[in-house]
């Protein structure tokens, strides 16, 4: 352990006594660490705010939304759609909706006119659904299970409605569904994962039963969270545990698959810079090979001398390694950090995110050092070969 | 005057023995004898001079007393080591425990100051930083360099960068203190003052041992070694 000591003591005042050539070695790891940190942080910053939604949104919400091969109108899924997909081990939370055509919504009778002309989504969804899409209230709060029971008229919004209705956050306000007061009694955060939500009015089965539905309610879509990593099976899996065999089928969408391929970074892109840091690295392991080679030959006397102390030939070549593991270590630590300067300039610069992976700074590191160790093997072997008789110059 | 040694002081212990030892040059019709069948014994309390002009070969036997070369035939034993037998590093351990060294240019390393100079001599060997630091200390007072600890090299004085590299040879309390030419880029009180501090190193644990082509620094050992062609002519006591 002291030997240990006693290499890196004698490698950082070696380094330190030569100030010039010890920064020319530094150059080499640093700049090649720092141009791979930045390119790779670069094009994935560019993408970052897509892949910042993704981490957030989770990648493991599945739409499964009934569907008719015959082409019949208005299909549904069983009734008991949500205890059959809860069957299924993956399925972590399920929520279901019915999505109600034809309601006009207007905001007040008088402006009947004005908006009946626009479509806007009405469902009917229980009281899940903000858990299951992972999204929260602006104001106010959900449908609850009172709703449910009591069969109040009270309905939920989304953010955008909300604005073009010129809803205020806690205001008490009435819209009307087809001409039939509801009560607002929240408004909904915008839903990346289904931005249709943002314009959408939301109200409980029981109401969607008695004023716009024939007869039994049916839910005709539901949102299923499963656990992470398990998409593509539960989505096949729902298909069987939902349909039963049933005349029902229904189709499967993992919700954050588009979004996923829209975050990838052009690896195309992010390979072309990386090889180019990779030469830049690889130059600069040339260059500390090099400047070490010429370093043995002159300090061939000290290398005699320590010889004739007692250092063996292994202690020497050590020693030398030593020195550029050293510099493969603050070469590697300060590249890393005008890497990571080089990414929040240019990110600053281009309004994106700052997105740096966590294994770009241990990576960039470990390069640099291999990269030393690999440079220093060479001249090591030459500073271990002199024979301190033919350097001491004896009298 | 012209007696052996080994007659009057055979009662100390022998710290190094030079057996029939030959070193070669190169090979077949090229080779060249730079020693041939030379037998010397160093004993503790020895002040030896082992004088000759150039290609004497006093070079050579310097770097066989060294255990910094092995000879070609022949055998040296440092203590109870027979360091022909032995490769490479074992060599070099040998070296680092029983022999002291200081050359002509004093060969000390430019970017270190005295003290860490010294301290190099006492590197990997499991000594903690403070031991290390208060035993090449302690070199340097003995040199009587103690206040000049933290100078480097370039800001001493010739004789000083001398006493700095007897500092360090002493520092590991080495058996044998091999000096080569130690006065050779000196000019002559420095040179006395070295070759003052050299004789009073001498113990009956030590030997010191000067390899010069000086013959006035030869003659101010207690024992001189003379060396022409590769042989020794005389090996003679010239004061008690």
């Amino acid at each position: 352990m002291s030997t240990f000591k006693d290499l890196v003591r004698v490698a950082f005042t070696g380094l330190l006594a030569r100030k010039v050539r010890t920064l020319l070695l530094l150059l080499g790891p640093m700049i090649g660490v720092a141009a791979i940190i930045a390119s790779v942080g670069l094009t994935d910053s560019a993408k970052g705010d897509l892949k910042q939604k993704v981490a957030k949104l989770g990648t493991n919400l599945i739409e499964a939304a009934a569907s008719s091969s015959f082409g019949g109108q208005n299909p549904t899924l069983p009734t008991d759609a949500v205890e059959r997909a809860l069957t299924v081990k993956t399925v972590e939370k399920v929520s279901a909706v019915v999505e109600l055509s034809n309601i006009a919504v207007t905001p007040y009778t008088e402006a009947r006119e004005k908006f009946e002309t626009v479509p806007i989504p009405v469902l009917a969804a229980d009281s899940n659904l903000p858990a299951v899409l992972q999204v929260n209230l602006v104001s106010g709060r959900w449908i609850n299970q009172f709703d449910e029971d009591s069969e109040v008229r009270a309905a939920v919004i989304g953010v955008g409605l909300a604005r073009e209705f010129d809803v205020l956050p806690g205001e008490n306000r009435t819209i009307e569904l087809a001409g039939i007061p509801y009560g607002v009694v929240g408004i909904l955060d915008s839903v990346e994962l289904e931005p249709g939500f943002d314009n959408a009015v939301f109200i409980s089965f029981a109401r969607a039963e008695i004023d716009f539905l024939d007869d039994e309610v049916q839910p005709n879509k539901m949102y299923v969270r499963c656990t992470e990593g398990t998409e593509s099976e539960t989505s096949e899996a729902l298909k069987t545990a939902v349909n039963l065999g049933g005349p029902q089928e229904i189709s499967t969408d993992i919700k954050s698959e588009a979004l996923e391929l829209a975050a990838q970074s052009d690896r195309q892109l992010q390979m072309i810079v990386i090889s180019m840091g990779l030469l830049a690295i690889i130059v600069g392991g040339l260059g500390i090979a090099n400047v070490m080679s010429i370093s043995v030959i002159q300090r061939s006397a000290e290398i005699g001398i320590r010889r004739a102390l007692g250092h063996t030939r292994n202690i020497i070549a050590v020693q030398f390694l030593f020195e550029a593991i050293v510099v493969g270590v603050i070469g590697g630590i300060l590249g890393v950090l005008l890497g990571m300067l080089a990414i929040f300039v240019g990110a600053s610069i281009a309004g994106w995110v700052f997105v740096m992976a966590s294994w770009l700074a241990p990576a960039g590191i470990i390069l640099a050092i291999t990269i030393s160790i690999l440079a220093g093997l060479y001249p090591a072997r030459r500073a271990a070969k002199l024979e301190p008789l033919e350097t001491l110059r004896l009298g | 005057m012209n007696a052996s040694t080994s007659a009057d002081s055979s009662n100390l212990t022998i710290l190094m023995e030079l057996s029939h030892v030959s070193r070669v040059y190169g090979s077949g019709e090229a080779a060249v004898w730079a020693l041939r069948d030379v037998s010397l014994v160093i004993r503790a309390g020895d002040f030896v001079s082992i004088v000759g002009p150039s290609g004497s070969g006093k070079s050579t036997m310097l770097g066989l007393l060294g255990c910094l070369d092995v000879p070609t035939e022949g055998t040296i034993t440092v203590g109870d080591e027979e360091v022909t037998r032995l490769a490479d590093a074992a060599r070099t351990r040998v070296r680092g425990k029983s022999i002291g060294f200081v050359f002509q240019q004093f060969h000390l390393i430019p970017h270190l100051d005295a003290i860490g100079n010294v301290e190099t001599a006492l590197l990997y060997r499991s000594l903690k930083p403070a031991e290390r630091r208060d035993r090449a200390m302690a070199s340097l007072e003995r040199v009587g360099l103690g206040r000049r600890a933290d100078h480097r090299p370039v800001q001493l004085s010739g004789g000083e960068q001398q006493r700095v590299a007897l500092a360090r040879a002493l520092v590991t309390e080495p058996k044998i203190l091999l000096a080569d030419e130690p006065t050779g880029a000196l000019d002559t009180k420095n040179a006395a003052n070295v070759m003052e501090i050299l004789s009073g190193l001498r113990s009956s644990e030590r030997a010191v041992v000067i390899v010069t082509h000086d013959l006035d620094i030869a003659n101010s050992a207690v024992r001189k070694v003379s060396m022409l062609d590769g042989g020794i002519v005389s090996d003679e006591v010239l004061r008690s």
